[in-house]
């Protein structure tokens, strides 16, 4: 482990040495503690340039990993299995270059992997979370192309649910979307923009359970 | 330990693990212990354990238990492999006197020497995801269990992580075994006289995907199969179990389309008809996907059956979700649905998850794909009748006076013989009658094959 950030009480970046791993932007990551059984699975949170690795680990209390992974110290020792999965993002594979993101909590993780990959993506990335300053580290995004919906607090650019937002969002019909967060925000926006005429072969998904 | 010893093996779980034990077998044997039917008086008795369901590995625990008493009153070395979670691997440390990953079975007869000396023997305490040195174990002569029938791994592992299996956490990473061992082990098998084999993995058509370009993919390895069929001119069938949509290519279905020994069938998963049920499973494909891939096997192979897996009542599950299956059965009409209850796998995913379909609910949506199979089932067996079908004959019927085949898309077919010399032949039968799922037929011809 090279260096534990903190954003909010709960939530931190993990940064890793790389190792010389190779990866696609959107994929994840086993992770644990050596000599432990229980494990996690993380999507990548940093570029696939980037020289090291990084991950944003959101800690539940009453976790078998996450606890312990937020007490790690520089030097510590972590256990890294992968990379695996397919949500992996090429943006020169799709016909259109007209991209939609949409995540709850920490599943921006994948979609800060891709800008810092590709930072001249025409994107728009929509963020759902409770509180305003659970806005993790939307700074790294251009301004003009994230909003932060906070389902609590008002003090977002969109007070209520991610798919609240996207119910009222004009999207023309060759967006390619992708999902990533908790399955009823996926299942929900699925619907939603199935219904606005986007065909499900340009839906994207990654749960995060 | 003597190596006179007896040994007793319990193999619980799927073809993956009976196609191990036929490793296990070879090497207890070739150290020179012997096998006994009889678990009571064997001095050595090992479990391929499986971690699909809790009464599988329930099982585990009890005969441990049983057999831990047994110690009380006689010499005795358990051992345990297969299918097993990290929560169960540890604790199987303290109750089993050997444990090890399968990749380690070469080392099982030195594990078991050195029992009492170093006891217990557990080598590498944790599971390695990676699969490490697990050709050393795929290098190990399997004594098949049939003559004319045998299984070959060629991959092993699962890197897909559906939230409703715990493969991933029991089997790790996905490791594709050689293409020439492979290729060795059929062209040995075929030259034998086998006439059916089938390739396993848990995602068989991923094969060759984890080694980055330095081994050839699932399509190739099939045409490499099909071209060794045509060479040494025998008839024998090739079939591969089981495959993730997915990786499910165009051109594997173009291959198979183009080979007469890989086998007109075809056993593709579905799990759901429903793409929101899909992305719940996290199965990585949706039914636009699934539809064109059916659509290329009947466009590119009429005659192919199709087989799959279904399961009802998922967490989440609503009615319209379940319709959405129903309708895909109707919309496909698979020769085959092997259709489970969801029920909650301890270390999957879903396990964590509220299983919020009541048991009544999933027995009668169980019902409604039973009929719809066994309906459209019927319409297609009643289309065979009266043409003759190659079989290949497998065993004695239970129903008397008849024997039992399949056909090259594992269609059951019975026929009236007692000539017990036909098993493992090919046969030509004419089919008289139809049922909904097996047909019933007269013996036409006994194929003589070299």
């Amino acid at each position: 482990m090279i260096t534990l950030r903190p954003l909010t009480e709960h939530t931190f970046i993990l940064q890793l040495e790389r190792k010389e791993m190779s990866f696609q932007t959107g994929q994840f990551v086993i992770i644990r503690r050596p000599h432990t059984i229980d494990q996690r699975e993380y999507t990548i949170y940093s570029g696939e340039q980037d020289d090291y690795l990084e991950i944003l680990v959101r800690e539940v209390d009453d976790g078998k990993v996450t606890p312990q992974l937020k007490r790690l110290e520089p030097g510590d020792q972590v256990e890294v299995d992968g990379p695996f999965g397919f949500f992996q993002f090429q943006p020169y594979l799709y016909p259109t270059q007209n991209f939609l993101f949409v995540a709850t909590g920490t599943g921006i993780s994948p979609f800060h992997s891709f800008i810092k990959t590709y930072p001249n993506l025409n994107y728009k990335l929509i963020h759902g979370v409770r509180y305003c300053r659970e806005a993790y580290e939307h700074n790294h995004f251009d301004q003009n192309k994230i909003v932060l919906c906070t389902s609590v607090d008002k003090n977002g650019n969109f007070n209520g649910r991610v798919t609240e937002y996207l119910t009222s969002e004009e999207l023309q019909k060759d967006t390619q979307c992708f999902l990533c967060g908790n399955s009823n925000m996926i299942q929900d926006a699925f619907d939603i923009l199935l219904a606005k005429g986007i065909p499900v072969h340009n839906i994207y998904t990654e749960v995060y359970f | 330990m003597s190596t006179h010893t007896k040994y007793h093996l319990i193999t619980l779980g799927c073809q993956m693990n009976l196609s191990d034990s036929e490793r296990v077998v070879s090497v207890l044997n070739d150290h020179g212990y012997t096998w006994t039917d009889n678990e009571e008086e064997a001095g050595l008795i090992g479990i391929l354990a499986c971690s699909v369901r809790q009464k599988a590995i329930d099982k585990v625990y009890s005969r441990i238990h049983k057999w831990n008493k047994w110690k009380n009153h006689k010499n005795l070395i358990t051992f345990i492999s297969g299918c097993m979670l990290p929560d169960d691997h540890e604790k199987f440390l303290k109750l089993f006197d050997i444990t090890f990953q399968m990749k380690d079975l070469p080392k099982l007869p030195e594990m078991i020497s050195q029992y009492g000396v170093t006891s217990p023997a557990h080598l590498n305490p944790g599971i390695d995801p990676h699969n490490k040195n697990i050709e050393e174990f795929w290098s190990v002569k399997p004594s098949y269990q049939s003559d004319y029938e045998a299984f070959i791994p060629i991959q092993n592992g699962c890197d897909k992580f559906c939230t409703f299996c715990a493969v991933p956490y029991t089997r790790g990473r996905e490791v594709s075994r050689p293409s020439k061992d492979i290729l060795a082990e059929i062209a040995l098998l075929v030259a034998q006289g086998y006439k059916s084999i089938t390739l396993l993995g848990q995602n068989v058509n991923s094969y060759g995907l984890d080694k980055k370009g330095s081994e050839i993919q699932f399509p190739e390895l099939l045409r490499q199969v099909g071209e060794m069929g045509l060479r040494m001119n025998k008839e024998f069938w090739v079939y591969f179990t089981s495959p993730h949509p997915r990786d499910m290519t165009d051109e594997v279905i173009e291959v198979i389309s183009q080979y007469p020994v890989l086998a007109k069938q075809i056993h593709l998963p579905m799990q759901s008809g429903d793409d929101k049920v899909l992305i719940r499973m996290n199965r990585k494909h949706n039914m636009e996907k699934y539809r064109h891939i059916v659509h290329t096997i009947r466009r590119l192979i009429p005659e192919a059956t199709l087989f799959t897996d279904i399961i009802v009542g998922f967490t989440g599950e609503t009615e319209e979700q379940f319709e959405n299956t129903r309708k895909a059965m109707e919309e496909f009409k698979f020769n085959m649905s092997y259709t489970a209850i969801y029920s909650p796998r301890p270390g999957a995913t879903s396990h964590r998850w509220a299983d919020d379909v009541p048991l009544d609910e999933k027995k009668r949506r169980l019902h409604v794909l039973t009929e719809e199979l066994r309906k459209h089932n019927l319409g297609n067996n009643n289309r065979l009748i009266g043409k003759t079908i190659k079989v290949l004959v497998r065993g004695t019927d239970r129903k008397p006076g008849y024997l039992s085949a399949l056909t090259e898309g594992k269609l059951i077919v019975r026929f009236p013989e007692n000539d017990q010399n036909l098993i493992g032949q090919f046969a030509d039968v004419k089919v008289t009658s139809a049922s909904d799922f097996s047909l019933e037929g007269e013996l036409v011809n006994i194929e003589q094959v070299a």
